[in-house]
């Protein structure tokens, strides 16, 4: 039974080619976007879900509350971690550890130098008891109990060791930093499986002091805060946690900034659970200091969706076919009736056509898969791969998805076919009330719905990112670029040499030294006081550090005052956002004032235009910039390229050799300020990436869909057709009149799409302080866009169905 | 006696007017009848037929086969009981497309739970007896008519049944393929078969051995 039923599901699948071929792409398209979006979402939620008691692990986190604005940092101030490791009721295991690097590691007996001592952290035993190492030697209980000791990763004892036992490299000693010995006391495995803790070198904690870290024991300053600073600790169990956490709202109030300027702020210290680690919380924040990749919730439920609408779309192309192909099929349905069987035999026939042909569509789909996960490389995290479709919790999930999808799509169907009596279809009495039309009609408007929403979608965000990424900051971004001097090698002279060897070369313009780009991702900010009629002004306000010339290089205009005297003098030239703020209705009033910096005077002596320091996310923030005091140095040397773009490769290989003659050591690159403008808009390009892939996935299934309805409608109007024909109706007016019915559907799906698209493109602007118009163009586009599409698709059909002779259509058996 | 029908009355309403598809229709068949059923296009002949087929409902009246009242029982049960009993042949045929000729042979038996190996000997036997052994893997659009219809009758017989009820089984057919079936259909009687059969020519309705006239719904 089961196999007959197999062998003539086969044969029909392969009678109705065109409709199986319809159903197939459109059914794995949707499945080869859910199982890549499945693989993607399965990896994110994979990490760090293999350590032992994952559940009572915790991470304190610091939140900074000023002037409603919320600035999170993953790490802790050190005193705390002190607190910690004196003790607090419910915690049951407290591991603190530090980012650290080192500049220089020699393994003087095999005569090698490494320089990347990247991914290192300074830690304690504690940590190994908090996560669960496989020691390959060495002592996990102290191991890291006196200073310089080191526990190394296997692939980093490899590398400092090569071709050694992993048990003779315990004991070795390596040389950091050119002046600490450090006792190698044990090596453990890498972890194999999605985590990030990716750290490879456990410095000892209390070697802290040699690497010129900070000190936990005496360590006092609760009011600075290092997002390297980490302090894990495992609680009891899940009832103490409101006990640990209301004893860091204590210690929080307790060790409050105590400086007048930060009256009004608020630091808090929040528990964050191991699991939530990997997608930043609330805040979207990186895991840990050298993470480079964290997964949004927002996006991959955009994701999800994005998978599921696609999969719902090719589903609702399986009922409209299989419905619409009943009627061809009411005969051999008449006919196994009158054989003997019975509905429930009928319906069990259909719905293992359609389990056939949802494997099949899975084999395919998971055949373009790798492809389809190719296109989206450029956004997703490294290390990502389709293996775990391959693996039983893979292979379990994509039959459970087989089994759902074709219940979904076969159900229908199938209780439709069941239905007939043969009495009636075995007369070639077609019931004329035909009830699948309806259902039809509303799958087929949804999935126009939803292709529409997609089009839409897609080019407002393509809008929008043309927008910010054309508008003008108000700074020189087209012709700039700037390098970034070692941050490791702090030797003024050398900075200096490297300044006039880039100023000597030909082509550049207006070089100068300075901080950070006016524009880019990294800021500080400080808080400047300001008196007027005795009433006291705390202004929260980014500072920007750059010599007399860092404006001229970003083409910002003065627009009152003067530029600064020179690189070190404590004054000020500030921006006009900074003028309102503080209460200047004209912003050029503002030169000639004092504000107060801590205990420091400072004058602002000029005005400058306002330009945008971040992306067109965020409003323009008050603003001032300072030349370097206090011994601190410029670290960046920023030039203009000139208005020549074919100079630019020269001038470009031109600062690459002065870099590498002064910093021979040292991989430098120049960074180019249209790129660094570019990244600020990594994600929406990622968005809009996304939204193509999607919005052409959902055309195409929906356009099969249509084709396929098309194709039924026509052929059965052959007839009606036949006798319009002989009455003389003329081509034309019958392509309309087979094609109205459609393009009524393709209107009503872009009407319910407007507002729809809308909506959430309102909702995707929010976070941007600039917008672009929602143009009503951009939705009529994509109608008379989709309407075009329909047109084409429908046409081709009826075209030919229109042409069909009527003596053909018209002759009875 | 094999089957009996009391005062069927079947009708349809349209337009307000309530028309008669069958009419008081009494009839008693006993085992081992060849009964041809005639009248004009639209008397209801096919319907009768399905009605006694069991494919079609009625509306009033009561229907008994084999001391069984088909008028008062379930679905499942009454097509537990044409399955068993009845084998219908068409006009048209009505093969299934994406069957062979042995695989369609095979199709009532797989509705009857029948055993494998069980069913391929019935179907070899069938295949044998009509000499169509052949032909038992070819497709039925490559096969002519007459064949074809020949495979409907041996479809139909293959279940045993007791009764085969034929719509026009020589209506698609040329005289002389027309003329094997009814030869067939007689020699079946003759083994014991009850046969009732639709038809539109006088010399078809001769080979039966009784014949009941249709007008608009009423036996005259």
């Amino acid at each position: 039974m089961l196999l007959n039923n197999l062998k003539i599901a086969w044969r029909s699948i392969l009678k109705n080619k065109l409709f199986s071929l319809i159903n197939v792409i459109g059914l794995s398209i949707g499945l080869c976007s859910a199982l890549v979006i499945g693989a993607i979402i399965y990896f994110d939620f994979s990490f760090d879900t293999f350590h032992k008691d994952k559940d009572r692990i915790y991470r304190v986190t610091s939140l900074f509350k000023s002037e409603g604005d919320e600035f999170p940092n993953r790490g802790v101030a050190v005193p705390l971690m002190r607190t910690f490791r004196e003790g607090i009721p419910g915690v049951e295991l407290t591991a603190p550890f530090m980012n650290t690097s080192f500049s220089k590691i020699e393994n003087k007996k095999q005569d090698l130098l490494f320089k990347d001592g990247n991914d290192a952290i300074l830690a304690d035993d504690a940590y190994f008891q908090l996560f669960d190492y496989e020691w390959l030697a060495g002592d996990k209980q102290t191991a890291l109990s006196e200073p310089a000791q080191v526990v190394l990763s296997q692939k980093k004892a490899e590398k400092y060791f090569p071709h050694k036992n992993m048990t003779d490299i315990v004991g070795s000693t390596l040389l950091y930093n050119d002046s600490i010995n450090v006792k190698v006391t044990g090596v453990v495995a890498d972890f194999e499986k999605n985590t990030d803790l990716k750290f490879n070198e456990f410095m000892s904690l209390s070697s802290a002091k040699m690497f010129n870290g900070k000190d936990i024991a005496t360590n006092d300053r609760w009011n600075g805060t290092s997002s390297g600073d980490q302090l894990f600790l495992r609680v009891k169990d899940e009832s103490s946690v409101a006990g640990i956490q209301s004893r860091l709202d204590a210690l929080a109030k307790e060790h409050k900034n105590p400086a007048t300027w930060a009256a009004n702020d608020e630091r808090l210290f929040q528990l964050q659970a191991l699991s939530d680690i990997h997608f930043g919380g609330e805040h979207e924040d990186y895991p840990f200091n050298n993470s480079d990749h964290v997964a949004s919730m927002k996006v991959l439920k955009s994701l999800a969706f994005v998978a599921l609408f696609l999969l719902l779309l090719g589903c609702a192309n399986f009922i409209n076919l299989n419905s619409a192909q009943a009627l061809t099929r009411a005969k051999e349905i008449g006919i196994r009736k009158t054989l003997g069987s019975s509905k429930k035999q009928v319906v069990r026939q259909f719905l293992g056509e359609t389990v056939i042909l949802t494997t099949m569509a899975t084999m395919l789909s998971l055949l373009m898969a790798p492809f389809l996960l190719r296109q989206f490389a450029d956004f997703l995290p490294q290390g990502i791969d389709l293996s775990v479709l391959y693996s039983v919790k893979g292979i379990i999930g994509i039959v459970i998805l087989v089994v759902l999808v074709s219940l979904l799509s076969g159900f229908y169907p199938a209780f439709v076919l069941s239905k007939f009596r043969p009495a009636t279809v075995l007369k070639g009495q077609f019931t004329k009330g035909d009830k699948g039309v309806r259902l039809r009609k509303t799958l087929t408007v949804f999935q126009f719905v939803v292709a529409q929403v997609f089009v839409i979608a897609t080019l407002l965000v393509a809008k929008q990112l043309h927008f910010v990424m054309n508008s003008d900051m108000g700074i020189n971004t087209e012709t700039v670029a700037y390098v970034r001097t070692p941050w490791r090698d702090a030797s003024k002279v050398k900075k200096e040499r490297l300044f006039f060897q880039i100023k000597d070369i030909e082509g550049l313009s207006n070089v100068s030294k300075g901080g950070a780009p006016p524009a880019s991702n990294s800021m500080s900010s400080t808080m400047l006081s300001y008196f007027k009629d005795g009433n006291e002004t705390h202004q929260p306000t980014e500072i920007l550090m750059g010599d007399t010339t860092y404006l001229k290089t970003y083409g910002i205009p003065l627009l009152a005052g003067r530029e600064r005297m020179n690189d070190s003098i404590d004054e000020y030239v500030v921006n006009e956002t900074f003028a309102r703020a503080i209460g200047f209705q004209d912003p050029k009033e503002v030169v000639g004032t004092v504000v107060k910096l801590d205990t420091l005077q400072i004058p602002i002596v000029g005005l400058m235009r306002d330009f945008n320091q971040r992306s067109l996310r965020s409003d323009i923030k008050p603003l001032a910039i300072k030349g370097h005091y206090n011994g601190m140095s410029f670290t960046n040397i920023h030039f203009d390229l000139g208005k020549n773009p074919e100079q630019w490769t020269k001038s470009i290989d031109a600062v690459e050799q002065a870099l590498a003659s002064v910093y021979p050591d040292e991989e430098l690159e120049v960074q180019f300020m249209d790129e660094m403008v570019e990244g600020f808009y990594r994600s929406e390009k990622s968005t809009v990436q996304l939204l193509k892939w999607a919005t052409g996935l959902a055309i195409l299934i929906s356009c099969m869909g249509l084709m396929g309805l098309v194709v039924y409608t026509t052929e059965r109007r052959v007839k009606e057709i036949g006798v319009r024909k002989v009455l003389g109706a003329n081509l034309a007016q019958l392509n309309l009149l087979l094609c109205k019915e459609f393009l009524i559907l393709v209107g009503i799906a872009f009407a319910i799409a407007v507002p729809i698209s809308w909506y959430l493109i309102q909702e995707w602007m929010q976070e941007f302080a600039y917008k672009t118009s929602l143009s009503w163009w951009v939705f009529m586009v994509s109608g008379v866009g989709m309407v075009v599409v329909a047109l084409a698709v429908i046409g081709a059909r009826t075209y030919r169905t229109a042409n069909i002779n009527p003596v053909e259509s018209l002759r009875n058996e | 006696m094999l089957l009996q029908l009391n005062d069927i009355f079947k009708w349809v309403n349209s337009g307000g007017q309530r028309i008669f598809l069958l009419k008081d229709i009494n009839l008693e068949v006993e085992e081992g009848e060849f009964i041809s059923v005639m009248g004009p296009s639209g008397s209801g002949k096919s319907t009768l037929l399905n009605v006694i087929g069991m494919l079609d409902t009625f509306d009033e009246g009561e229907y008994n086969f084999l001391d069984e009242s088909v008028h008062s029982l379930k679905e499942k049960h009454r097509s537990n009981l044409y399955k068993q009993y009845i084998g219908f042949v068409f006009q048209s045929y009505h093969l299934l497309d994406e069957l062979t000729v042995k695989e369609n042979l095979e199709m009532p038996l797989i509705y009857k739970k029948i055993k494998g190996s069980e069913r391929k000997a019935m179907v070899a036997d069938m295949l044998d007896r009509f000499n169509i052994v052949g032909k038992k893997d070819l497709f039925p659009a490559q096969l002519s008519g007459g064949q074809q219809q020949l495979v409907g009758v041996a479809r139909a017989l293959i279940a045993n049944p007791k009764l085969i009820l034929a719509d026009e089984p020589t209506g698609n057919l040329n005289s002389t393929q027309g003329e094997e079936i009814m030869e067939l259909f007689k020699q079946l009687n003759d083994e014991g078969v009850t046969i009732i059969q639709v038809t539109h020519s006088e010399k078809n309705a001769e080979y039966g051995s009784r014949i009941i006239n249709l007008l608009d719904g009423r036996m005259v």
